[in-house]
């Protein structure tokens, strides 16, 4: 104590006021400094899925995951995650999720590992075959479809979002669909399947768009969408961060209700 | 005045005294320092563990010889496995999966200890597509500006051209008949049922794209029939069985994409591209700073 007691008044109190601010302002940086790692570790320990119900920790995250979606997601699904249609990039605010359910950690896998960014851990199970090929899809046998068939198909889908035109094709649909083997991933339903990102046929959210053409284009040519890896480019901490942002993009079961 | 540090009354100091500079004992203190230093290498040398962490990081469910397991791993597969959300699974069930990814870890830790990775084709093929495909995801992380996209469409805008449609009439001349006739006659307007022509059966369902046609028809057939506009018929051409003539009712050749309802495909093909070059880049750049030496009689 007495050590103190000299220390002051050995110094002038003009230098005393700026060493003490200096004091001040390096016990806050320690501070500060030591106090953000701890929350970002609680971040990383945490389950994924309560981080958005925890205040501090959504905080954290969703401070950070900002700056990451800014950097690294934006130039793609655009600053408000709204995504493009030109390229397949999905709308993040809609609460529709082509691959999983939209939890936290199936959002953060996708960012580390990918989809069909030849990682092998990332989602590369299935494309979307081109029936107007020879060769629809590389990896399994599928009979190519005649423009007969595919205007069909069209039809058919366009049915359930009440816009076909031609009620002989919508007809013919379910036949063109079991033939083409469309069943092998969207379904008898055309749920969809969520573990291999065949999207649901009969709701009014596209990809790439819906209108007839569209839904043509995807048929004849194929669709492949590609979400990059970035478990290579990013920390752990900035993928945690991420995902719970890209997550509290979409709206939550209440605010859908 | 004598000096008392020369005078050879005093006596030497003792070691233990820290106030007094003795050479025997800071000999002895750097000698101790580089036993036990040699000590702490030795044992980390030996038991691999020499830049063994105490503290787990957070990111990181288990750290095996220091090599971590993602905890975000852990849940998706804790998810996977069990089908139920990581809050809802079981410390057992979290415990088992765990267990399963130490074990895992220990394995591939034992077999590149044990060589594997020069002996075992399974692995030497997975680690050859691991390595390119990290390559490919480096290059896929950053998109390309727009105007890289459209010069690429632009320098390959066939790969972008919708399939060539085209619906035909193939009919078969009877053996004898003189098929010139009947091409005149079907040029000018006359029914193949009147000449008495009978289809081959291969290309009436109307519209079909240029492979199927092809498929059907056969590559030279039509190859040449490919370039006939709507209406045309084509020249007689003998076949094992009898003498075929193809009428075309529509041709619609593949047409060019507009590059905005093909970014999806020109981004695809663009990093496609770019992968494989730098895949190519790569293999160049291993060669050139591996030591290869090659048999004399093989180079």
């Amino acid at each position: 104590m007495s050590f103190v007691v000299d220390f002051v008044t050995a110094i002038k109190p003009r230098r005393l006021r700026w060493a003490l601010l200096l004091l001040a302002g390096g016990a806050v940086a320690l501070g500060v400094g030591a106090l953000q790692p701890n929350a970002q570790s609680a971040v990383l320990r945490a389950d994924p899925e309560a981080i958005l119900g925890d205040p501090q920790l959504r905080r954290v995250a969703l401070t950070s995951g900002k700056q990451v979606f800014d950097t690294s997601c934006a130039s793609c699904h655009g600053n408000a995650g709204k995504g493009d249609r030109t390229l397949g990039v999905p709308d993040l605010t809609d609460g529709d999720h082509l691959y999983g359910t939209g939890t936290v950690s199936q959002i953060e896998d996708i960012a580390r590992y990918g989809i069909r960014a030849r990682n092998k851990r990332g989602w590369n199970l299935a494309v979307m075959p081109a029936y107007a090929r020879k060769m629809p899809d590389a990896a399994e046998p599928l009979p190519p479809q005649t423009p007969a068939q595919i205007a069909d198909l069209t039809q058919y889908i366009l049915s359930f979002t009440a816009r076909a035109t031609d009620a002989a094709a919508v007809a013919r649909g379910p036949a063109a669909y079991s033939a083409a083997g469309c069943w092998d991933c969207h379904g008898r339903d055309l749920g969809g399947d969520p573990a291999i990102g065949a999207p649901t046929l009969t709701d009014d959210i596209w990809l790439y768009g819906g209108s007839a053409d569209d839904i043509r284009r995807s048929i004849s040519r194929g669709r492949a969408g590609i979400s990059p890896a970035f478990a290579r480019t990013l920390t752990a901490a900035q993928l945690r961060n991420v995902a719970v942002y890209v997550a509290s993009l979409a709206p939550t079961r209440q605010e859908r209700k | 005045m004598t000096d008392p540090i020369a005078s050879p009354a005093t006596s030497a100091p003792s070691v233990w005294d820290i106030h007094q500079p003795v050479g025997r004992r800071s000999l002895a203190l750097a000698a101790a320092g580089a036993l036990i230093g040699l000590a702490i290498a030795g044992y980390g040398l030996f038991t691999a563990q020499g830049t063994r962490t105490a503290i787990v990081p957070a990111e990181d469910a288990a750290l095996i010889n220091n090599v971590p397991l993602l905890r975000a791993d852990m849940i998706a597969q804790v998810t996977a496995l069990y089908g139920v959300p990581y809050a809802q699974a079981t410390p057992a069930q979290r415990h088992n999966v765990l267990e399963d990814m130490i074990r895992e870890e220990l394995y591939v830790q034992r077999g590149v200890e044990m060589g594997l990775t020069n002996d075992d084709t399974d692995v030497r093929a997975a680690l050859i597509q691991a390595t390119e495909g990290q390559i490919a995801q480096d290059a896929m992380t950053a998109k390309p500006a727009e105007d890289e996209l459209v010069r690429w469409y632009a320098g390959h805008k066939d790969r972008y051209a919708g399939e060539g449609m085209i619906a035909l009439h193939e009919w078969i001349a009877p053996r004898g008949s003189d098929a010139a006739q009947a091409v005149a006659a079907l040029r000018r307007g006359a029914t193949a049922q009147w000449l008495g022509l009978k289809t081959s059966g291969r290309v009436d369902d109307g519209d079909e794209f240029y492979f199927a046609a092809e498929e059907h028809l056969g590559k030279a057939l039509f190859t040449l029939v490919r370039r006939l506009p709507d209406g045309a018929v084509s020249d007689p051409v003998a076949a094992p069985d009898g003498v075929h003539i193809v009428q075309v009712v529509a041709n619609r050749p593949p047409q060019p994409t507009p590059y905005a309802k093909a970014r999806d495909q020109v981004l695809n093909d663009f990093l496609a591209d770019k992968v494989a070059r730098l895949q190519d880049g790569n293999r160049t750049f291993l060669k050139k700073r591996a030591d290869i030496k090659i048999a004399s009689d093989l180079q």
